[in-house]
């Protein structure tokens, strides 16, 4: 199959160079649209806010005590002490914290939503190994209630991943997570997309039943490369076109095809990998990968042996989003400990970042940092809130492309902040308000912000 | 239930131990004793031969103290409703032996418990001393019985067997629940007609059968009825099943309970939930609420937590899901029973609780325990101290966080 399909972009652009290239009249220059589902996103209000008095952590390693936040146009303005402004809204935050808003970089909501009934089960496209074609935004229902559980739990930001059954799982789709009833009214302007690989026992065990490629973690590999070759292929017969179009001939345009539109974004640098991949050595194997067809091998997820490669993760800027406990459900998912984020954090240039993969705890990834920061500090580390803050916050934001514009709480970036009751490091702790682009979307006490989805409402 | 002897299993335990009946005092404790005692300031309480000898005894002498310096000393938390012991990893089916599709009422799969298995280390690690087990099941609604161990590790680690009938009803993927509720009816109306006719025959030689001899003890209330159920409706059904056979009837699961929690409470049925279930799963638990726990406190239930997803390899959060039950509304002391006394009142345990004569499972901890901050600062199992720093994860964090030239595999 896969010896098939790459005579067939072969042949593509072996007509894309031989085809007609005579120096008639151009016809129309064949572009591919990149945004063709484009967010619809607004933030709700444009109201200036200032928050008085707060514990704040900015999201940058620090800690400010009885500090301000000033909020204008969706913007955070200014953070200190003692802000002397005058805000449309004032919040005492006396005695509480504040913090960026949280964001999830794996999430499967809207794709496997509440209900998790027959006809909702549109997280993964199991008919081939690459299925790089699919999008996620297409399988995202807006009424999941879990958008609104995870929003009470400080969740601003989220990515949607497919499932991890294919070698290419297809399109993520990065989220505000704001109440609408359309993808696209949440959908996070400007944020790239991300492209779901996976690694190990799920592939092959998904494809090794039914006989076909891969069955073995060999398989895999070949897997991957052969259809980066075939990506490879596909940008240079469309690179070919587009220069010779703008040398003035009139070449033919390839043939499109949307799933190497997505692999060929990923060697173009502008769609970022998540790749699902628990151990070790495939982590070295896929950072190698990446060199051998020239992309970055972007943020490993459930990363369970990350700490084991915490120095080759750091030297090759790749992110590992990881959970604080989760083992013991398959083979690879065996050599947990529960200090894994502290050993990648501990390493220079590192970028360690707490994920859910949960409609349970995505609602609490404060409290899974938590977990992290006490169990690693009772055995030898010294980390502080103000610090593992960025696992759920800036090192998120990087992660998924967006840390020029959320994930801190510095002047210009867009003002998504939590409120909490108390120190977020603390099992009794709950997000009291919630703001995306200084709009309010959630508060504990008052109803009118407590969003309820079109499922829920009326059920007795 | 079974029980087992006790002395037995101590003399295991202390026979590679130096000193027999070494008496150990934990003075300057705060004790949550989980008894009409409450809470014991600056108390000691002294532990021989596995049991609690005295509490606040007037004199004390002992071969070891140890000063808690006021710090909280509770009973051993009881982790319950998962296979910890019957599963080493999910994924490996040789490594499963709480699922077999024949599994019926009389599954007991204590004799596959594995005490060495790496997830029990790992389990202490959330100041659990006591675990309940519970069989997978296979394809009938009943799932089986289920038995309980202590989590030394150690070889004879059980410590009681059938200590309760599991039972699985209410949404189905094919078929009708009405049909499975009924196959719980007519087996207890089954078993109750045989015990009528057998009053009346004079000859009682017939041994019964092992499912009729669980049967009677559902019947006679013996035997608590763990039913996994969600729905308020299919909830009060499960009432009319209790009142009509006299069934010691356990709610397990029970995301719409806040609708019936009035009937719940006033049939005396306790409930065992997971304290972080707030998600509509399917159309039985539109109710699910993280508020749950603390309204069924309120309204008189005894609720009983257990560790819902995940509930074998990460048993140990337990003690977190305590605390986020009581972040939304349990209080602190119910959400302690609902880890110790509630558990070991249900599945009639020797746990749960720090009184005179009761089993020795203990733990004392840096602060508040359900607070992430908290750390172990020592356990005591049946009298024995343990280690909840000595996991496979232990070694291989020490592993890979120890500076060597030499390979990793040279640090052992």
């Amino acid at each position: 199959m896969q010896k098939f399909a790459m005579s067939t972009v072969v042949l593509a652009l072996a007509a894309a160079l031989s085809g007609c290239q005579d120096k008639g009249p151009q016809k129309e220059f064949v572009s591919i649209e990149k945004n063709p589902y484009p967010s619809t996103y607004k933030p709700v209000s444009n109201k200036s806010v200032l928050i008085t008095d707060a514990t704040v952590l900015t999201g940058t390693g620090e800690r400010l005590e009885s500090a301000d936040v000033y909020i204008v146009d969706g913007k955070i303005q200014q953070v200190g002490k003692d802000l002397a402004v005058q805000a449309d809204t004032t919040v005492d935050a006396a005695g509480k914290w504040v913090t960026p808003g949280i964001i999830d970089v794996h999430s499967h909501l809207g794709a496997y939503p509440s209900p998790s009934v027959e006809s909702h089960q549109d997280g993964n496209e199991m008919i081939s190994p690459n299925t790089a074609e699919v999008w996620v935004e297409h399988s995202v229902w807006p009424q999941d209630p879990g958008f609104n559980r995870a929003r009470e739990g400080g969740i601003t930001t989220l990515q949607i991943l497919p499932g991890s059954a294919n070698l290419f799982g297809g399109r993520a789709v990065t989220l505000k997570n704001v109440p609408a009833h359309t993808m696209q009214a949440m959908k996070f302007p400007e944020a790239p997309y991300g492209l779901k690989m996976a690694c190990g026992e799920n592939p092959k065990r998904v494809y090794g039943r039914k006989g076909v490629a891969p069955y073995t973690r060999m398989g895999n590999m070949a897997g991957y490369r052969q259809a980066w070759i075939e990506a490879t292929e596909y940008k240079a017969a469309w690179e070919q076109y587009e220069a010779a179009y703008k040398a003035g001939l009139n070449p033919t345009a390839p043939e499109r095809d949307i799933k190497y539109d997505t692999l060929r974004g990923v060697l173009d640098g502008e769609i970022l990998i998540h790749n699902h991949c628990y151990k070790a050595e495939e982590m070295a194997m896929m950072i190698d990968l990446s060199k051998e067809f020239g992309y970055h091998a972007g943020t490993f997820h459930h990363g369970i042996e990350a700490y084991k490669v915490a120095d080759l993760l750091a030297e090759n800027g790749n992110c590992a989003a990881l959970w604080p406990d989760w083992w013991g459900f398959k083979m690879e998912a065996y050599d947990m400990v529960q200090e894994n984020v502290a050993i990648v954090d501990a390493v220079k240039n590192s970028c360690a970042v707490v994920h859910s993969d949960s409609d349970t705890t995505i609602q609490r990834l404060n409290q899974e940092a938590a977990k992290i920061m006490y169990t690693a500090n009772q055995n030898g580390f010294n980390l502080t809130e103000e610090h593992a803050i960025k696992w759920i916050t800036y090192n998120a934001a990087k992660s998924l492309g967006v840390a020029d514009k959320t994930g801190s709480l510095e002047a210009g970036k867009q003002a998504d902040v939590v409120i909490w009751d108390k120190n977020p490091f603390s099992v009794y702790s709950k997000a009291q308000e919630v703001y995306v682009d200084g709009a309010k979307v959630y508060d504990r006490n008052d109803e009118k912000y407590q969003a309820v989805s079109d499922f829920m409402l009326g059920q007795r | 239930m079974k029980k087992f002897n006790l002395s037995l299993v101590t003399g295991a335990l202390l026979a590679s131990s130096a000193a027999f009946a070494q008496v150990t005092a934990i003075t300057n404790a705060t004790v949550h004793t989980m008894t009409d005692k409450g809470v014991l300031k600056d108390a000691t309480v002294l532990i021989e031969d596995g049991k609690i000898i005295a509490i606040n005894p007037s004199s004390v002498s002992a071969d070891v103290t140890i000063d808690a310096q006021d710090k909280i000393l509770t009973p051993g938390f009881i982790g319950s409703m998962n296979q910890v012991g019957l599963v080493e990893v999910g994924a490996v089916s040789r490594s499963n032996d709480g699922y077999d599709k024949k599994a019926s009422a009389m599954f007991d799969a204590s004799t596959a418990f594995n005490p060495r298995s790496s997830l029990i280390p790992y389990a202490r690690k959330g100041g659990l001393t006591q675990n309940v087990v519970v069989p997978r099941g296979g394809e009938s609604i009943f799932s089986g019985l289920s038995f309980v161990t202590d989590l030394t590790g150690d070889f004879e680690s059980v410590t009681a067997t059938e200590t309760a009938l599991i039972v699985r009803l209410g949404a189905k993927s094919s078929g009708s629940r009405a049909v499975s509720l009924k196959q719980l009816v007519d087996k207890l109306e089954g078993q109750q007609k045989k015990l009528a006719k057998k009053d009346k025959k004079e000859d009682k030689k017939d041994e019964p059968s092992k499912e009729e001899q669980v049967l009677t003890k559902v019947l006679k209330g013996e035997l608590p009825v763990i039913t996994k159920v969600s729905r308020a409706s299919d909830i009060l059904e499960l009432l009319k099943v209790k009142k009509q056979f006299g069934l010691n009837l356990v709610l397990w699961n029970a995301e719409d309970a806040p609708l019936v929690k009035t009937q719940i409470s006033e049939s005396n049925t306790p409930v065992i939930l997971s304290a972080v279930s707030n998600l509509p799963s399917d159309f039985d638990s539109l109710h699910a609420s993280l508020e749950t726990a603390g309204e069924l406190e309120k309204a008189g239930v005894k609720v009983l937590l257990a560790v819902g997803s995940d509930s074998s390899h990460n048993v140990y959060q337990l003690r977190f899901d305590a605390g986020i039950a009581v972040a939304n509304g349990m209080s602190h002391d119910g959400a302690l029973k609902a880890v110790t006394s509630n558990i070991a009142d249900v599945f009639g345990l020797n746990a749960g609780k720090v009184a005179k004569g009761q089993r020795a499972d203990l733990v004392l901890w840096s602060a508040d325990p359900f607070e992430f901050s908290t750390s172990i600062e020592s356990m005591w199992i049946n009298g024995e101290k343990v280690n909840t720093n000595d996991s496979r994860h232990d070694k291989l964090r020490d592993r890979y966080n120890t500076p060597s030239d030499m390979p990793r595999a040279y640090t052992k």
